[in-house]
């Protein structure tokens, strides 16, 4: 089995930045991306609010922080993480004795992580189409990423669906491009002549694979407060998986600092 | 021996597109048996068509002109690997 010092799940803005403070202090630590790093950011074409670099893109953020992780020799793997659970191994012999800190395993797709301490960076995804809406919009293009896709409906009919912040931003660029942009709820029924179906309805957190371990609010969000620190001692989170009034790329990075001292701290 | 093509579907606009450059350039260099070929769908919308390409970044695998694997989205060298499995 692969031992590491710390594991940390998710390689999003939250997870890598962690991994730059644990990597500093000297730990060993390893990444365990499912899709690719940057995670939710990548496809904002201009962020504004990112200290020192108005207008970046989130590809190119996502590259920059990526860069740094691998020059101090972070390890990432590309894998989806299954479960974290508790071993029946401690620490250390003091710890058995006081029935203190045990080994993580981190289970994955493609083998299993023994970890001393985790961290949970696995954010959130976008909330999916209600299956009548699926069925509705049967052979048509569902898009989660109008800045993606909207180009290949120049000109054409297309539906955005949800009410929010996000909505309101695909509607206002696909206006610039599709002949007509419709605008429907959660649950209105799909125009007969939109060609494409984009969704904006919010987002769900990622934490299936430590709803057995950690506490969750009804949600899904993992439980903590501004430390970071999960209801179970030895695991950690950070980012938008956690539960806070703010997501942003400032706050994310922010839980990353504050959950890998946590960890350096639990570890010492 | 059977000629593998990688097509590239990409465009200047987008940005996730430009996150996979690196990650092509580490492929090519460690696959020079298959051939890529980018294809940016703005200069190519009759290839994009025929492709029915209406998402990108998206990476088709051809061997002899058949279409045996494809993925779309931000994806690492591994994953691009994989499709070579096909
Ligand atoms: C369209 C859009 C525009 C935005 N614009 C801005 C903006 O302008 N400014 C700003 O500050 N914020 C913006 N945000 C918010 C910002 O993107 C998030 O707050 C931030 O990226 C959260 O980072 P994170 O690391 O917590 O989570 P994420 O970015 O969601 O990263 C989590 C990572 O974990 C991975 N993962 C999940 N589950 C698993 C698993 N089981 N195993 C392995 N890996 C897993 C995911 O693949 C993902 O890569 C925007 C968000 C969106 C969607």
């Amino acid at each position: 089995m692969r031992s590491y010092d710390v594991v940390i799940v998710g390689a999003g803005i939250a997870g890598m930045t962690a991994a730059i403070y644990v990597a500093r202090a000297g730990k060993s630590v390893i990444l365990l991306e499912e899709r690719m790093h940057g995670g939710q950011i990548i496809n904002t074409i201009n962020i504004a609010n990112w200290p020192a670099e108005p207008g970046i893109s989130g590809a190119e953020l996502s590259q920059k922080i990526y860069h740094q992780v691998n020059n101090l020799g972070v390890e990432v793997e590309y894998v989806k993480v299954l479960s974290v659970e508790e071993s029946d191994e401690y620490l250390t012999e003091q710890d058995a004795k006081n029935a203190a800190r045990r080994l993580f395993v981190v289970k994955t797709e493609d083998g299993d992580y023994t970890a001393k301490a985790v961290i949970v960076a696995t954010g959130t995804e976008p909330r999916k189409l209600s299956e009548s809406q699926m069925k509705d919009a049967g052979k048509r293009t569902v898009s989660y990423c109008a800045t993606c896709d909207g180009a290949f409906f120049k000109g054409k009919p297309v539906v955005v669906v949800g009410s929010g912040n996000t909505a309101r931003h695909e509607i206002a660029y696909l206006n610039n491009i599709a002949s007509k942009v419709y605008h429907i709820h959660h649950d209105d029924p799909i125009p007969e002549d939109a060609v494409a179906v984009f969704v904006a309805i919010g987002r769900v957190p990622n934490t299936d694979a430590v709803k057995n371990i950690v506490d969750l609010d009804e949600s899904g969000y993992i439980v903590a407060g501004e430390n970071c620190k999960t209801s179970v001692p030895g695991i950690f989170v950070a980012g938008d998986c956690r539960v806070k009034d703010v997501r942003q790329l400032v706050t994310a990075a922010g839980d990353g600092a504050v959950a890998a001292a946590g960890v350096l701290a639990y570890l010492a | 021996m059977s000629k593998t093509v990688l097509m590239d579907f990409y465009a200047d606009w987008c940005g996730p597109c430009q996150m996979m450059k690196p990650v092509l350039e580490e492929f090519e260099a460690t696959h020079g048996d298959v051939e890529i070929k980018r294809v940016n769908i703005d200069e190519e919308e009759e290839l994009a068509d025929k492709y029915n390409v209406s998402t990108i970044p998206c990476f088709v695998l051809e061997r002899d002109g058949v279409e045996v694997a494809r993925e779309i989205g931000v994806m690492p060298l591994k994953k691009i690997e994989k499709m070579l499995e096909k």
